[in-house]
């Protein structure tokens, strides 16, 4: 080997990144060996059995044997056009699965966000005694196992719980909140009975009477769920971008006299526009795949008002042994999650329009608030924001 | 350029690693490799796993011991596990290629794991055959082959709590025999925290309703859900839903009919013959039973399980045996005594009255019980149905009960 | 001077405004921290003291009775040599092979090395709702299903925790290795014995998340294994919470449960808070 280091051109003008010295083959055999554990586990556990459940939702798999054996045919769209066009009872699950998780999303993402948002501006002010008492307490319920949380807030939430138990002091009749199905929307128009222009079957099998109802009283439950164990992840986020940003814009704005609201919304916050876009789409993301909590809670009771797409094709699969459904209405799922996320994209806007994936913008917004704290160093020493107590 | 790489590159990875799982698979895709010696029991010592959903601890224990009698009598060990979600567990088991060696099989359930070979059809070679009820054997028939031999039978009943029902002035002249008694006694029961009558909010437990009424979600093999037999039966039960007097399980914070009754919860209840297991839980609890009152006739539901074997199990002689043991004379009865069903086997009919004269209405009821239908996509369409009962209160009945008969016109026939 | 003294004033009204923004977070904590003393004190109460009073905070009649039944009549002990087990084992395995990866992904140069980085990306795009019955699918054909080792194999790699590694890999200055391979050391001995010591915060971050990650994880649990003596204390209480092995109101029991599967994550949390929070602060992982 050392004789080849003599045939390499060693005094290279790149010190950095290009050792194409001694070892170049050591480095290929290294890299390789060392990415091959990864490579290997997350190939054969990630990304084969995607192509595998695209697969069985094309085919008509009975669940016993492999599903490359000899029984199993090819049905082409078969069972994506059960769920996305029929009138049949799985088309209108995956329907009413839609909808629960559809006002899940539209309501858990604003509020999480808002709250965090909240936590991180009001636990971030220079002057507040016990930061770390207060990150940890809004932090704690991210630490715990969704298992744990949905045991306790069973519990909570029941007919003579501890929320009902409050609310009662504010001399309100508290529901019966996990046994309850009534949508909110429903609720609050009075409660009537459908109407009947609109009781007739709509998109996906559902009527329009049924696509207003709102999420039921238990999914409210799931909702203020997960806020509670959501919030305080983001809110962490919220304050590693606050400290980086730094008090020195905030100040300025300060002195030229603006008011504190509109200092927060035409300084700080599209300042913190990475961190929010971040934190939206790791919200759609998440919250379309809610799982954990419905397997553990409800099951998608009262009257499938707690059924979501991801509980739905796993008990299709592993209950009703319809596996090409289960793995349809997964593939359906994932689509719907990348259209959201694409469609936030587009209406938060990107910081750098010539970013056009994801990782870069991460990236490039993770170099800026280096930078930026970077710059502001002798500051935020002398300051002392950087909350570290 | 690097795109093009980077394709190519992820096209590599993914096909390798796909052509060696098709690989793996074509070893493994082989079901039930090791097949067991046929006849000679001694061969074969792999243990026996049987998983039930039982309906309490009387349930659990009294099978267990069966079980454990068993194995001390065979020398193969065997073991009990209970499912808190049978179906899931069972379709997983048959899906990961493990499944336990006996299971408890449903009617609904039968048409689907049968289907798709999963369940081993062996009725036929079972020594005690002649000795089922007809109808039972009936059941548990799919395409002409006698599929599992069935466990025993339940039917519904009233059930009423002796200590709240004499509270509130009322005697054995007092058990309604028809709806109307069953109303204003029902009135009569409800006070404070009590409901005169608990009921659970499903399909299983309101239908014995339309039978006494004179409908049925399936008659002679036509969909007839939304017949108005049928939607004066739910209309019945929402009446008293508003009035007060009747209150579903999960209303009064009840995990089933048993549980209510035995913490004072409702006066009356509708079970099946498990009602049993409540009086191990609730050692307190004092119920008689009586046969359900009627509506244009009597009617009621009446339900049965078999012990299934596994097309892969590791031990099918074993198995066999095991159900052959639990189905016999002396082995129904012990379980009658420990949670209440009724023997399918003709020969213990006798012997069950006599032991258990409490329970005569249960077995009275036999004679006029309905079965719920039972083809492939029969749960699925209870399921629906069920959701939709738990807001009966607020609904209309008829158009419950449409839904329904498009539903099962789909599976139906 | 117009400076110095609108910033006395915002000081005086920061003095106000101090106090009821303390008292707000106060109050807004105490909603956060309530639900926990809440299930902590109800383990603690009987069945029928928990239904009716389930909001006090003190009982004239505590009792172990649930704890001690947890024991008795479930597999308690077993769920949770299991998760031990497997939390153990997946926390040292992606110790070591995520370090790997983010070494080999930040400082060497081997061909294909884009592609693994593509790769990593598109691995962390796809939701997990999606892998559900395809991974079971996968560890059915491997013959691993119900296995430890099928619990524990697909666990062992975690996208985000090689971009962790990379990332801070990438921040240790080049001279160090420089020096190294200059003296002769081979890629491995170089990362073994120079690199990686150097890594210990992002190291001790890999720990915690991974032993957060298994600890709490259920899906996976769910589709890899069936028997009862493979059961992780994420599935058994899942089941004591639901399905039929659980019943009405026994809610102490289940309060019991969750109470003590949370015990080593929040003594865990409470230890290393600090870099927990600031590691969740910049790197995103859920």
């Amino acid at each position: 080997m050392s004789t080849d280091t003599t045939q390499v051109r060693v005094p290279s003008p790149a010190p950095a990144t290009s050792r194409r010295g001694k070892g170049i083959n050591s480095q290929t055999g290294a890299g390789w060996l060392f990415v091959a554990p990864t490579v290997l586990i997350l190939g054969i556990f990630l990304f084969v059995p995607v192509l595998m459940a695209a697969w069985v939702s094309v085919s008509d798999w009975n669940g016993r044997g492999s599903p490359f054996g000899g029984t199993t045919n090819f049905v082409g769209g078969a069972n994506y056009a059960e769920m996305l066009g029929g009138r049949g009872l799985p088309a209108r699950d995956f329907g009413t699965s839609l909808r629960n998780n559809l006002y899940y999303v539209v309501l858990v993402v604003p509020l999480q966000t808002a709250l965090a948002l909240t936590l991180a501006f009001l636990v971030n002010k220079r002057s507040l005694k016990g930061k770390g008492f207060f990150r940890t307490a809004f932090y704690f319920p991210s630490v715990t196992s969704s298992v744990a949380i949905t045991v306790l807030w069973l519990f909570l939430f029941s007919a003579s719980g501890a929320v009902n138990g409050v609310l009662s002091t504010l001399s309100i009749q508290g529901p019966n909140w996990f046994q309850d199905p009534r949508g909110i929307i429903h609720l609050i128009l009075g409660g009537g009975d459908a109407p009947d222009a609109l009781s007739r079957p709509g998109f996906l099998g559902i009527s329009p009477w049924e696509w207003m109802a709102g999420p039921s009283v238990a999914m409210c439950a799931f909702i203020l769920m997960a806020i509670f164990t959501t919030s305080g992840t983001f809110m962490l986020l919220f304050l590693a971008a606050l400290q980086s940003i730094g008090e020195e814009t905030d100040e300025a704005a300060m002195v030229d006299g603006a008011s504190t609201w509109q200092r927060f919304w035409h300084v700080t916050l599209p300042l913190l526009r990475p961190t929010l876009f971040t934190v939206i789409t790791l919200g759609l993301i998440g919250t379309w795949q809610v799982f954990d909590q419905i397997y553990t809670g409800s099951q998608g009771g009262p009257s499938k008002t707690t059924l979501t797409p991801a509980f739905l094709s796993y008990t299709s699969a592993f209950e009703s042994q319809r596996w090409g459904r289960g793995a349809a209405i997964a593939f359906i799922l994932f689509a719907i999650i990348v259209v959201f996320t694409l469609v936030q994209r587009l209406v938060l806007g990107q910081a750098d329009p010539t970013e056009p994936n994801r990782r870069q913008l991460k990236q490039d917004a993770r170099s800026r608030e280096k930078a930026a704290s970077a710059a502001l160093d002798p500051t935020v020493a002398v300051q002392g924001s950087k909350g570290v107590d | 350029m690097k795109n093009n790489q980077l394709r190519l590159g992820i096209a590599a990875v993914s096909a390798v690693t796909l052509a060696a799982l098709t690989a793996c698979s074509s070893g493994a895709a082989a079901p039930s490799g090791a097949a067991s010696p046929s006849g000679d029991l001694s061969a074969n010592t792999n243990p026996v796993s049987v998983l039930i959903g039982s309906s309490g601890d009387a349930e659990t224990t009294a099978v267990q011991a069966g079980v454990a009698a068993w194995s001390k009598q065979s020398g193969v060990p065997a073991e009990v596990k209970v499912a808190s979600d049978l179906t899931q567990q069972a379709t997983q088991g048959f899906a990961g290629g493990k499944p336990d060696d006996v299971l408890y099989v449903s009617t609904d359930a039968l048409a689907g794991w049968a289907e798709n070979g999963s369940l081993e059809a062996y009725g036929d070679q079972l020594s005690n055959k002649a000795d089922f009820y007809p109808g039972l054997v009936q059941a548990f028939t799919v395409d002409d082959k006698f599929y599992c031999a069935p466990k025993d039978f339940s039917t519904l009943a009233l059930v009423i709590n002796k200590s709240l029902w004499t509270d509130a002035g009322l005697t054995d002249n007092d058990v309604p025999k028809t709806w109307a008694d069953l109303e204003s006694v029902a009135k009569k029961l409800t006070k404070g925290k009590v409901k005169g009558l608990v009921v659970s909010n499903e399909v299983q437990r309101l239908g014995a309703f339309m039978a006494q009424n004179g409908g049925g979600l399936v008659t002679d093999g036509k969909a007839t859900a939304n017949s108005q037999q049928n939607i004066d039966a739910l209309a019945f039960v929402k009446k008293m839903l508003t009035e007060g007097s009747a209150a579903f399980n999960s209303d009064v914070g009840a995990g089933w009919g048993g549980e209510a009754l035995g913490k004072n919860l409702a006066a009356m209840v509708i079970e099946g013959n498990w009602i049993t297991g409540a009086k191990k839980d609730y050692p307190n609890l004092d119920y008689t039973v009586a046969e359900l009152p009627a509506g244009t006739k009597q009617g009621t539901l009446q339900y049965t399980n078999c012990w299934g074997i596994a097309t892969d199990a590791d031990n099918k002689e074993g198995a066999k045996s095991l159900v052959e043991f639990l189905t016999t004379k002396d082995q129904q009865l012990a379980f009658a005594k420990a949670f209440g069903v009724m023997p399918s086997v003709q020969s213990a009919a006798d012997g069950y009255k006599a032991d258990n004269a409490a329970m005569v209405p249960f077995i009275n009821g036999a004679a006029y019980a309905q079965n719920l239908p039972a083809m492939e996509g029969a749960s699925d369409v209870f399921g629906e149905l069920n959701s939709k009962l738990a807001k009966l209160k607020g609904s209309d009945p008829k158009t419950i009960l449409d839904g329904t008969q498009t539903d099962l016109e789909a599976i139906v026939g | 001077m117009a400076r110095t003294s609108k910033a006395g004033a915002a000081g005086e009204r920061q003095g106000y405004g101090w106090v009821i923004n303390w008292a707000i977070l106060f109050a807004i904590a105490l909603v956060y921290i309530f639900p926990f003393l809440i299930q902590v004190a109800n383990s603690f109460k009987s069945d029928t003291e928990a239904t009716n009073a389930g909001l006090a905070l003190w009982s004239n009649n505590w009792t172990q009775a649930a704890y001690t039944t947890l024991f008795a009549n479930s597999n308690f002990g077993v769920w949770t040599m299991n998760s031990l087990i497997v939390t153990v084992l997946v926390t040292a395995g992606r110790v070591f092979f995520v370090s790997l990866a983010g070494y080999a992904l930040a400082r060497l140069h081997f061909p294909g090395r884009k592609v693994v980085f593509a790769m990593l990306i598109g691995v962390m795009a796809v939701p997990g709702v999606v892998l559900l019955i395809p991974k079971f699918l996968v560890i059915k054909q491997l013959g691993m299903y119900d296995t430890y080792f099928g619990m524990i194999l697909p666990l062992l790699v975690d996208a985000a925790g090689v971009f962790i590694m990379k990332n801070f890999f990438e921040s240790i200055p080049v001279a160090v290795e420089e020096a190294a391979r200059i003296d002769g050391a081979s890629t491995f001995r170089t990362f073994w014995s120079i690199v990686l010591p150097m890594a210990r915060p992002a190291l001790m971050t890999i720990i915690i998340l991974s032993f957060q990650g298994s600890w709490n994880e259920l899906n996976h649990f769910i589709v890899s294994t069936q028997s009862p003596e493979l059961t992780t204390l994420t599935r058994g209480v899942a089941s004591l919470a639901s399905g039929q092995l659980s019943s009405g109101n026994q809610f102490p029991i289940k309060l019991a449960a969750a109470t003590l599967m949370t015990i080593p994550v929040a003594v865990m949390f409470f230890v290393f808070q600090r870099r927990i929070m600031n590691s969740t602060g910049g790197a995103v992982k859920d």
